[in-house]
């Protein structure tokens, strides 16, 4: 009996249009995106390495999940669609043979399908080289059959099962085809749950083992590997891979069977519950009316009737949208999502932020717009098909209304929808605030986001969905069609990297809000294309109303009768003005995107940096002089958008040739910046070239500069930002928080940070590849120059900024006086004049906002006084302390160890958050908004970064304001892994060392992460030029390893000698990475040279595991404990494949712990029974260790000191028989 | 008052043709539309009832109390105002209950004041018999209560037009007694067009009826007439089952019915026809023989 059901199963399944259609679509999604040549991050992974082609495959079983609910719902729901249950079981044939042969049946087609997605990826590789639309050719490696057969019996056949087992029984029980939609976005948030709860490291294994689809385990699992290793490797089926298979498989065959075992055909055919609660008649009442009797009230027909019945009939529309279980089942997931982006938030460093009323109004971006346009497709389909579906149809269109009374109504009753989803952003955010005590709830802001920018975003979409499903007027077809069209306008244009919003529909709507700056600059962009966008929505609207579906006959030819009667002369004005707006305003918006600012796409801007490269790259080794002294004279006018910067600068040939033009770079974003007053030594130079698209411009100097000659220049430069432009993300003139900084000015010379890096696009556009973007560590080019700037080396800096007198001007230096005058424009102005006392480098930052301040005074150990002053949004001062502590805490490390402070002042400023980073200028340190201003620090288990971030910011007042590498390759280590390092041992003294293997697993894991993604290859720490994943992560590992190795005094040492030799060097050669090395080197014993040279020269990864531990009691509260070890140093060459594997012994921690302690701060900490550094040779290692308290866990290399690739393995429970 | 139906066709996108030249005249009072599945009442009902645009043709209504006429095709929002609509297949919100719903359909009738809509609204689920049930949500009515409320709502605003497509369908006996008392009290100045297939339903109440078949009218007038113009032209015969096949040939056979184990014929002819008695026709043998002329009846 199986094999004829299965067999007509089969055979019905495959005449189906619909089998074919979803093998199409499935096969468009995967061939496509290999072809396009998406895929891995790093450019030297193959797009269908294997690593790729797995990790695509399980990709492409979370959106089988789709096909898996259209196929395997239905088999079953058929009998009940068609109503052949009733005689089709009265057939002889069992259950069991009916589920199997469904079942099965159904099931062999949707592997199929799926095999055809396998396909597209194979076909994509064999044509991607072909066709060349990835621009790189070599990205395609072989086609492998192992390579589709492993995660097509990992993932494929398993997460289809369970899929597939989940929708049949969904069905098979309920009877109902709607639960496999609510089964699939079940699984969906069960997959979404995982995105949330992964932020945190800690939560990595629970969050491997509960995705059903397998996709976290694998990224675990393959997360660090190098791109060779993605090229060659398949993911190894072990640990939580293999555990999380394991728990979905054996799911997926509990409900299948349930399902074969629990399904009966008496409960299949019995009447449904709902049925049987049918209202019983009651007896008939004897005396009815008569007819005649009724009142006859005079019916009214009027415009205001006809509104009263509108919000009548959106009433009833709305209360049957909001009674439909399915919606509160939807909407239940959307709070569900929304509570949970809100109380996670955005975490830095783990930890979380403040639940500002921005940060909840931002929740709504997340996982609940995925819902958002769920109901807005689906409801909008209900609502637009209600009448037809429920059949009142034929009652309601012969009703003497308006077809506009009741058209409006489902258009209002969608805009109740809409106003409910904000509400929920509403409450959920004020409930989030509740509990978390934060009870500045800013209602207004709430308001004026949800109503203004939430609502009139949601509902462009209901006006997308309304057109297309009255056009279609047919509900499933409708909601494929408004899929298909939301596809089309937004996810192909992000394929295509095509950003140009005036042809983006419906789009322009993002706006950041910011408590300094509110909605900000914003507004009138946003403004602007919702007006036009509204227009567009008007006019389909009323395109719409003409094609409203009234009647029986939905036929082309009676739409179009009705039509032609429906066009008249309101509904014309309508669309006339509608279309009046949208073209005005669509030229409104040209003009400002357009023609007073520029739009540039991806690809135009990485052709402009091509071409730029391509001009001008023959004048990068031309002599420019050096600036010696600045004076500036900056304002600033926040409400317009503008700055003013005039400066008085010397200028010095130190070349050994003389100097006859001047080259100029200057930025061509939409800061419209203008050099309006250029003279050297008071007189004009000659432009002899002016490119205002590339921002190049050459100047003849009036007298040529001889080596060693100094001239005056002076120069007014002007930025504005004027309308608005495609983008509103420019920031560095606003009305509150005005952060800009020197480079206002034009560089001197071709920059060559405006050259494309990437291999693949160096390639598309014929340049040279680029290996190195800096030179090496003996150019002598390069060793003339400054890391940051080679437009000066140290020069003497004053400086005086004015702004509105609401607001404090800040420049680097002491502040010496300050007045109010009036301005250029007749208003007054404050003016406040900075001076640094000392040398500096040429990097200073121009800020302006409406300041609290908090101030304190650093006494150093030599009566040395540093002004401590904390610029911040007034009510952001709940973690003022956590700066000023940390601040005071570094002047004291870093002045005992390395060098004295040069300044009489020390100061941090908040920035708006409109960039998530803080940055040193000497004395000066912005800082976003967004970095500690409202991290919430309470638990003290959660890194304090505020602390941490300006022990490495104030670090710099020394890495990279008093020592100034050189620009050379490995010089931006001596910057910023000093910084790093100079934080963690600052944090240290603060915290404890058993506090800090938090820190370390961060930083090996943003290594690891850093060095798989690799675009180009790894460079070592004496070579990295641009890696950042090496100048903090792996360098703050190695340094904090070896201040551990050698003792902190004596890395200290070696770094105060360092100091004395190159702080404020004078002139070149500056220091090099070999420099700052050699006193490392020269600090470090014999014994240990080989792990320095390992680790700082070569790259070399460790891999530390212990196997077993056991303890044994041997009295007085001791334990005898034998730890399993292994150890194993691996050599890997610049390209991530292993070379060799070391010999020498490795000097690495072995220890025992007991049960995690608290330090005095409330921190968690590991409580160390035994710490000692065993000097092991690669390979295993039986090491047995007496210790006193009882053992709870043992391991080798715990805290994660030293570069482990698998950093997981380090500790075990301790077995006690 | 009248309804004048002109030369109506109507042809489906799918190239069903529903309606062929149709013309048709009805007066005040209770008028019978008969016809087989799929002859165009429902066509012709939705039509009238303004959800269906016509290809060509013109239905009028005409001898309105004011003196003027409407033309039924494109005035559709007045004919909707004196218009009460029972349509054969209709639904309602599920998640409602039939008070309010009745409510809302009333506002939307034009009923705007808010107490004499709840009095009127009232007194028709008394009259159909919800009033019990008023406080449930339509999705849980049955089928006769269902097609109740559906009487209640073509009821509301003493519409002057009255059109009732298989309106006894799914009703029990008793509810049909007491729909047609219902239909009864209608007042006779007021069009009520009563379409069904069921023959009885048509001789108990209408005193005016068309039979309509493939789209055409085949037979109109008052029912007792059109029994009358068949006296004598009847006659019925008992034959075995086998032999049916033989008197279609040499017979015009109208009707064939199983009666205790043999199969009763009914045979047009104007004159005597041997082997067969002579019996006083029904409405049912109008109906037979006007369809037979056009078609094929389906024998059992």
């Amino acid at each position: 009996m199986f094999a004829e059901i299965f067999r007509f199963e089969l055979a019905y399944r495959l005449k189906r249009p619909a089998t074919y259609l979803y093998a199409l679509i499935l096969f468009l999604f995967t061939f496509l995106f290999v072809i396009y040549g998406n895929g891995p991050a790093s450019e030297k992974t193959n797009i269908n390495s294997p690593y790729a082609v797995s990790q695509f495959v399980v990709v492409m079983t979370i959106f089988g999940m789709l096909v898996a609910s259209a196929v395997m719902g239905v088999p079953v729901y058929r009998d009940v669609e068609h109503n052949t249950k009733n005689y089709f079981f009265s057939f002889p044939i069992t259950e069991r043979g009916y589920i199997l042969g469904r079942y099965l049946g159904s099931f062999v087609v949707l592997l199929g399908i799926m095999l055809v997605g396998l396909l597209g990826i194979v076909l994509g590789s064999l044509l991607g080289p072909v066709f060349n639309l990835a621009d790189n050719v070599e990205r395609f490696g072989p086609i492998r059959f192992r390579d589709y057969a492993y995660p097509f019996l990992l993932f494929v056949l398993p997460n289809m099962f369970l899929v597939g087992s989940i929708f049949f029984a969904l069905v098979a029980f309920s009877r109902q085809v709607f639960t496999t939609y609510a089964g699939s976005i079940l699984l969906f948030i069960a997959y979404l749950l995982g995105s949330t709860l992964s932020q945190d490291l800690e939560n990595k294994h629970l969050v491997n083992l509960l995705d059903p689809f397998g996709s976290y385990a694998y990224d675990a699992a393959t997360k660090y590997w190098s791109p060779v290793e993605q090229n060659a490797l398949l993911a190894p089926l072990e640990g939580d891979l293999l555990t999380n298979r394991l728990i979905w498989f054996g799911v997926a065959l509990l409900v299948f069977g349930a399902t074969l075992f629990r399904f009966s055909f008496a409960r299949f055919l019995a009447v449904k519950l709902g049925k049987s609660r049918r209202v019983k008649e009651e007896g008939v009442s004897e005396v009815a009316p008569s007819l005649a009797s009724l009142p006859t009230p005079k019916p009214v027909f009027s415009t205001g009737v006809y509104i009263r019945q509108m919000l009548g009939q959106a009433g009833l529309e709305f209360r049957s949208i909001i009674r439909d279980p399915y919606f509160i089942a939807i909407m239940l997931g959307a709070v569900l999502f929304l509570f949970l982006d809100g109380w996670f938030g955005s975490q830095i460093y783990g930890t979380p932020s403040l639940p500002t009323t921005y940060a909840m109004l931002e929740a709504r971006n997340g996982t609940f717009f995925f819902f958002v346009l769920i109901v807005i497709i689906f409801y909008t389909g209900e609502v637009v098909h209600r009448d037809k579906v429920v059949h009142y149809d034929t009652i309601a269109d012969a009703l003497p209304v308006p077809d506009w009374m009741n058209y409006g109504a489902k258009l209002l009753s969608m805009t109740y929808v809409c106003l409910l989803l904000c509400g929920l952003v509403l409450v959920s955010g004020v409930v989030n605030q509740t509990v978390k005590g934060y009870f500045n709830y800013e209602f207004g802001l709430y308001l004026r986001d949800l109503l203004g920018i939430a609502f009139t975003q949601y509902f462009q979409y209901v006006m997308l969905a309304f057109f297309v499903h009255t056009l279609v007027n047919q509900k499933f077809v409708g909601h494929i069609v408004t899929l298909a069209v939301y596809i089309v306008i937004w996810a192909v244009p992000q394929f295509a990297e095509f950003g140009y919003r005036l042809a983006l529909p419906f789009s322009g709507g993002n706006v950041q809000i910011s408590d300094l700056n509110g909605f900000g600059h914003y507004l009138t962009g946003l403004f602007s294309f919702r007006v036009y966008w509204y227009a567009f929505g008007g006019l389909l609207l009323v395109l719409a109303l003409w094609f409203w579906n009234r009647g029986s006959d939905s036929g082309f030819k009676a739409r179009w009768q009705l039509a032609r009667q429906r066009i008249g002369r309101g509904s014309m004005a309508l669309f006339a003005l509608c279309l009046v707006t949208f073209v005005s305003t669509g030229a409104w918006i040209y003009t400002n995107v357009s023609v007073q600012n520029r739009y540039l796409s991806a690809d135009e801007q990485r052709e402009q940096s091509a071409t730029f490269e391509k001009t001008y790259h023959k004048y990068a080794n031309a002599l420019q002089p050096k600036i010696t002294s600045a004076k500036l004279t900056v304002d600033v006018f926040p409400d317009e958008f503008k700055a003013l910067a005039a400066g008085q600068f010397l200028i010095v040939n130190k070349g050994n040739q003389p100097i006859d033009s001047l080259h100029f770079t200057m930025p061509t974003d939409n800061f419209h910046r203008q050099l309006t007053k250029f003279l050297v030594d008071g007189k004009e130079p000659v432009k002899i070239l002016n490119d205002t698209d590339l921002g190049y411009s050459i100047y003849r100097l009036p007298k040529t500069l001889n080596p060693g000659d100094t001239a005056r220049m002076e120069m007014i430069v002007s930025g504005q930002y004027v309308g608005f432009a495609n983008n509103s993300n420019s920031r560095d003139v606003v009305s509150n928080g005005t952060f800009f900084n020197v480079g206002i000015f034009p560089g001197f010379g071709y920059d060559d940070s405006q050259e494309l890096t990437s291999d693949k696009y160096r390639k598309k556009y014929k340049l040279p590849t680029k290996e190195w973007t800096l030179p090496k560590q003996n150019d002598p080019a390069g060793l003339r120059d400054f890391l940051f700037t080679d437009d000066a080396n140290w020069v003497t800096f004053e400086g005086t900024i004015s702004t509105t007198p609401d607001q404090t001007g800040i420049l680097p230096g002491q502040l010496v006086k300050t007045w109010t005058a009036n301005g250029p424009d007749g208003k007054p102005r404050k003016y406040f004049r900075y001076k640094l006392p000392d040398f500096s480098d040429y990097f200073f930052s121009m800020c302006s906002a409406k300041y609290g301040v908090k101030r304190d005074t650093w006494m150093g150990p030599n009566g040395q006084a540093v002004a401590l002053e904390v610029y911040h949004h007034p009510t952001h001062d709940r973690n003022l302390d956590r700066f000023v502590s940390s601040m005071k805490a570094s002047l004291s490390y870093y002045t005992k160890n390395y060098a004295p402070y040069p300044y009489p002042v020390l100061r941090v400023l908040e920035f708006p958050r409109y960039a998530a980073f803080a940055q040193s200028f000497p004395t000066t340190v912005p800082y976003s908004e967004e970095f500690g201003w409202v991290g919430d620090f309470h638990d003290p288990d959660k890194t304090d970064y505020a602390f941490y971030v300006t022990a490495h910011e104030v670090a710099h007042q020394w890495w990279g304001h008093q020592i100034m590498p050189s620009r050379t390759r490995g010089a931006n280590q001596i910057s910023e892994t000093m910084a790093e390092y100079s934080a963690l041992m600052v944090l240290k003294e603060r915290y404890g060392p058993d506090a800090m293997p938090k820190f370390l697993k961060y930083a090996l894991d943003r290594y690891l992460s850093g060095r798989a993604n690799e675009d180009k290859f790894e460079a070592t720490m004496l070579d990295n030029d641009t890696r950042s994943y090496v100048w903090y992560q792996k360098g703050s590992m190695l340094m904090y390893a070896l201040q551990d190795y050698l003792g902190e005094a004596r890395v200290n040492q070696a770094m105060n000698d360092y100091m004395k030799a190159a702080r404020f060097r004078q002139s070149a050669p500056f220091t090099t990475s070999l420099e700052w090395y050699s006193f490392l080197k020269a600090a470090t014993p014999d014994s240990l040279k080989s792990w320095l040279t390992d680790n700082f020269e070569k790259l070399t990864l460790y891999d530390n595991r212990i196997t077993k531990a056991e303890a044994k009691a041997i009295g007085n509260g001791k334990y005898t404990v034998t730890l399993h070890v292994k150890t194993a140093t691996e050599y890997y060459d610049k390209t991530g494949k292993e070379l060799a594997k070391g010999k020498a012994p490795l000097l690495v921690d072995i220890a025992v712990l007991t049960t995690d302690g608290k330090n005095k701060d409330g921190l968690t900490t590991k409580v160390p029974l035994y710490m000692q550094k065993h000097s092991l040779t690669p390979g295993e290692h039986v090491i047995e260790v007496t210790v006193k308290g009882k053992p709870v866990k043992a391991g080798i290399d715990p805290y994660n000191k030293l570069i482990d690739r698998v950093s997981d393995d380090n500790l075990v429970n301790v077995d006690m028989p | 008052m009248q309804l004048e139906i002109n030369g109506l066709s109507k042809t489906y996108s799918n190239g069903v043709r529903a309606l062929q030249h149709l013309s048709l005249t009805i007066k005040q009072g209770m008028f019978g539309l008969l016809g087989p599945n799929g002859a165009g009442k429902s066509s012709l009902m939705r039509t009238i009832s303004t959800l269906q645009e016509a290809d060509s043709g013109s239905i009028r209504l005409t001898g309105l109390s004011d003196g003027g006429e409407l033309n039924v095709l494109t005035q559709k929002d007045a004919v909707r105002r004196v218009l009460g609509y029972l349509p054969q297949e209709f639904g309602v919100y599920p998640r409602v209950t039939a008070e309010s719903m009745l409510d809302h359909i009333a506002s939307l009738k034009g009923i705007a004041n808010g107490s004499e809509r709840k009095a009127l609204v009232q007194g028709l689920l008394q009259k159909v018999n919800l009033y019990d049930v008023r406080k449930k949500n339509l999705g849980t009515y049955s089928g006769g209560m269902k097609q109740r409320f559906g009487i209640a709502q073509a009821l509301i605003g003493s519409p002057r037009l009255i059109i009732v497509d298989e309106p006894t369908a799914g009703l029990d006996p008793a509810e049909r007694n007491r729909f047609h008392n219902l239909l009864a009290e209608i007042g006779e100045n007021t069009i009520v067009i009563l379409s069904t297939h069921i023959v009885e339903d048509v001789t108990n109440l209408c005193s005016d009826m068309a039979i309509i078949c493939l789209g055409e009218v085949v037979a109109t007038g008052n029912p007792n007439e059109l029994v009358k113009d068949l006296n004598g032209k009847i006659w019925q015969k008992s034959v075995e089952k086998s032999e049916i096949e033989t008197y279609r040939q040499s017979h015009r056979i109208i009707s064939t019915q199983l009666k205790g184990g043999k199969t009763r014929l009914h045979a047009y002819s104007d004159i005597p026809l041997a082997d067969f008695d002579s019996v006083s026709p029904d409405l049912e043998d109008v109906y037979f023989a006007k369809i037979s002329e056009k078609m094929e009846v389906a024998t059992v």
